[in-house]
C-alpha cells in the first residue's frame, strides 16, 4: 500500500510541475463549460453540451495519462520500478489510483463549476451520479492503459486519444443531437462509452433516473473496461 | 556466490540474442561485460533485472531464483542504466526517497541511505534542488545513487561514464571502487576498454550472443597475444581500401573506426610500409600512425571482427 501510494504521490508532483498538463486539464474544459452557458436553455441543449464537455475531457485526461507510462519507459524509470522490488499489481495499482482520482475531481470540478458558476440543474441523484462517473472512469482508464500497451509513444497515444474521443464525442450524439442518423454514426453512438456516460449522466440529473434503469450503460462501460483494462496490464507486463 | 546465471537463452522473432550464457559473481567482484551492438548484453543484463522473462535458463541472486521469487532476488539488485533514470521535476533527495521506498527501505532508515548515497556520488549540496537542472554528469551520479542507496549485493551498471565530463568519471570509478570494497558484486559494460581494465577484475566478451572470451585482465591479454594494433589515420577512409588493407600479409583483422584504420598483426614493422605505401597510392593523406600493445580493445578486435568505440 506505501508503495502503490508513493507511486501516486510521484505522478502527481511530475503531473502538477507541468503548467501545460493544469491548462489542458482543468482551464480548458472550465473555458468551455463557460461558452457552452451561452447556448439556448431549451429542450436538454445547454445541459448535453456541458455533460459533452465532461465526459470529452475526462476521456481525454484518462487516455493520455495512460500514455505517460510511455513516456516513464522512454526515461527508463519504468524499467527501474520494475526492477525494483515492488510487485506489479503495487506499481499498476498506484497508476490507476492516480489516473481515476484526477479523473474524479476533474469531473466534480466541472460539474460544480456549471451548477454554481454557470447556473446548470443539477439537483438531484448524487448517488447515481458518482456510480456512473466510476464505471466511466474505469472503463477509459481501460482504453488508456489498452493504448499505453498497443503503442511504442507517448505521441502515439496521444494521436488515438484524440481520435477516439472526437469521434466518440462528436459523432456520438452528444453535441449534435441528430434526426435521421446513418447506420455509421448509430454504430458510433452504440459503442462510444463518452456517448453512454453522456446520456446515463443527462437522465440522472434532468430526469431523476434510478440505477435499475442505467444497467445497460453501466454494463456496456463496465464490460468493456475490464476487457481492455486486463488486456492492457496483460501486455505491459510483458513488454520491458 | 551472489549470482548464478545458467544457459540463458532468450530470441526475439527469428533472431537469437541470446545462446546460452552461463556466469558467476561473487561478492566484492566487478566483472566487465563487453561485446559490439546486438551482441546481446543489454537483453542478458535486462533478463538478470528482472525487465525480460528467459526463453531456457535460470537466474540466482543470492540463492534466490528470480523467476520463483522475484521480490526477494530483486531486493538484492541494484541498477545503474546508461541513461538516468529519474523524475526531472523531483529534487534529488525526492527523487532518491521515492526510489528508497520501492526498494522497501522503512521511514527510519530511508533519511540515511539517502544522506549517504548522496554522499557517495558527492551531490549533498544539491540535494534540494530539482534534477532537471543538473548538468549531465551530475545527473548520472544520482542515477549511481539510486541504484545503490538500498545496499545492493548486486549492482548493474549500464556504460555508467558514457558523455561525462573527466571529473564526474573520476568519481564514478571511486565510487565503483569503494562499492567493490564494501562487498558489492558489479556487473559492468563500458566501450572504454581503459576503465575496464582499471576497474574490473574479470571480463567477459560476448558476440552473437555467446560468450566468446571469459577471464581476468592478464589471461585475457595473455589470450591476445603478441598482436599489434597497427592505427593509421588518413584524410578519407573508404570500404575500399580496408578490403585491401586485410589482405596485405600479416594483417588478421581490419577495421574503419572514423578517420583511422586499425589493423591487427603480430608484424607491424612488416605491415606498415607495406600499408603506408598502398595508402599513399590510393592517393589518401595519412596524418597519424599508432603502434599499440596488446589490449582489450585489440583482443575485442580479433575476437569479434569490430572496434570497441565503433559501437
Amino acid at each position: 500500500m506505501k508503495k502503490c501510494l508513493a507511486i501516486t504521490a510521484v505522478g502527481f508532483q511530475q503531473m502538477f510541475a507541468d503548467p501545460m498538463y493544469l491548462i489542458f486539464t482543468l482551464a480548458l474544459p472550465l473555458l468551455l463549460t463557460w461558452a457552452m452557458s451561452f447556448l439556448p436553455r431549451e429542450a436538454g441543449v445547454y445541459e448535453m453540451a456541458l455533460l459533452g464537455v465532461l465526459v470529452m475531457f475526462v476521456a481525454l485526461n484518462l487516455l493520455t495519462s495512460a500514455g505517460s507510462i510511455l513516456e516513464e519507459k522512454q526515461q527508463g524509470t519504468w524499467q527501474r520500478l520494475r526492477s525494483s522490488a515492488t510487485p506489479y499489481r503495487a506499481i499498476m495499482a498506484g497508476y490507476l489510483l492516480r489516473f481515476s482520482l484526477v479523473a474524479a475531481v476533474q469531473a466534480l470540478l466541472l460539474l460544480l463549476s456549471g451548477k454554481l458558476l454557470f447556473g446548470a440543474p443539477w439537483n438531484q441523484g448524487y448517488g447515481e451520479l458518482a456510480v456512473v462517473l466510476a464505471v466511466y472512469i474505469f472503463a477509459m482508464t481501460g482504453l488508456g492503459l489498452f493504448l499505453a500497451g498497443l503503442f511504442k509513444t507517448q505521441g502515439q497515444v496521444q494521436a488515438a486519444a484524440t481520435g477516439i474521443v472526437l469521434v466518440g464525442s462528436m459523432l456520438g450524439d452528444i453535441f449534435f443531437p441528430m434526426e435521421n442518423p446513418s447506420t455509421a454514426i448509430k454504430f458510433i453512438t452504440a459503442i462510444s462509452p463518452q456517448s453512454w456516460a453522456a446520456h446515463a449522466l443527462k437522465d440522472i440529473l434532468l430526469q431523476g433516473a434510478a440505477l435499475a434503469s442505467l444497467v445497460k450503460p453501466l454494463l456496456w462501460m463496465g464490460g468493456l473496461g475490464l476487457l481492455l483494462l486486463t488486456a492492457g496490464l496483460l501486455r505491459l507486463k510483458t513488454e520491458m | 556466490m551472489i549470482l548464478e546465471v545458467k544457459q540463458l537463452e532468450k530470441s526475439f522473432g527469428a533472431r537469437r540474442a541470446v545462446a546460452g550464457i552461463n556466469l558467476l559473481l561473487n561478492e566484492g567482484e566487478v566483472l566487465g561485460l563487453l561485446g559490439p551492438n546486438g551482441a546481446g548484453k543489454t537483453t542478458t543484463l535486462a533478463m538478470i533485472g528482472g525487465l525480460l522473462q528467459p526463453e531456457a535458463g535460470s537466474i540466482t541472486i543470492g540463492g534466490w531464483d528470480l523467476q520463483r521469487h522475484p521480490l526477494q532476488a530483486k531486493a538484492l539488485l541494484g541498477i545503474v542504466p546508461q541513461e538516468p533514470a529519474l523524475y526531472p521535476q523531483l529534487s534529488a533527495a525526492a527523487n532518491l526517497r521515492f526510489w528508497g521506498t520501492m526498494q522497501g527501505l522503512q521511514r527510519s532508515e530511508l533519511n540515511k541511505a539517502v544522506a549517504e548515497a548522496l554522499a557517495v556520488v558527492g551531490l549533498t549540496e544539491r540535494a534540494r534542488e530539482r534534477v532537471v537542472n543538473y548538468s549531465g554528469g551530475m545527473k548520472r551520479r544520482l542515477n549511481i545513487a539510486a541504484g545503490i542507496l538500498h545496499r545492493p549485493k548486486l549492482l548493474i551498471m549500464d556504460e555508467p561514464t558514457v558523455g561525462v565530463d573527466p571529473q564526474s568519471r573520476n568519481h564514478i570509478h571511486e565510487t565503483v571502487k569503494r562499492l567493490q570494497c564494501a562487498g558489492t558484486a558489479i556487473i559492468y559494460t563500458s566501450h572504454y576498454v581503459e576503465e575496464v581494465e582499471e576497474l574490473c577484475g574479470r571480463v567477459l566478451i560476448m558476440d552473437a550472443g555467446k560468450v566468446v572470451a571469459a577471464g581476468t585482465v592478464a589471461e585475457l591479454l595473455r589470450a591476445a597475444g603478441h598482436a599489434q594494433e597497427l592505427v593509421i589515420k588518413v584524410n578519407r577512409p573508404h570500404q575500399a581500401v580496408l578490403s585491401r588493407l586485410t589482405a596485405i600479409p600479416g594483417v588478421r583483422e581490419a577495421v574503419m573506426v572514423g578517420q583511422a584504420f586499425k589493423l591487427l598483426t603480430l608484424k607491424a614493422e612488416q605491415v606498415l610500409p607495406l600499408a603506408y605505401e598502398y595508402l599513399l597510392s590510393q592517393g589518401l593523406q595519412v596524418s597519424a600512425i599508432e603502434i599499440h600493445k596488446p589490449n582489450l580493445e585489440s583482443l575485442f578486435l580479433k575476437l569479434t571482427g569490430k572496434s570497441l568505440r565503433d559501437q
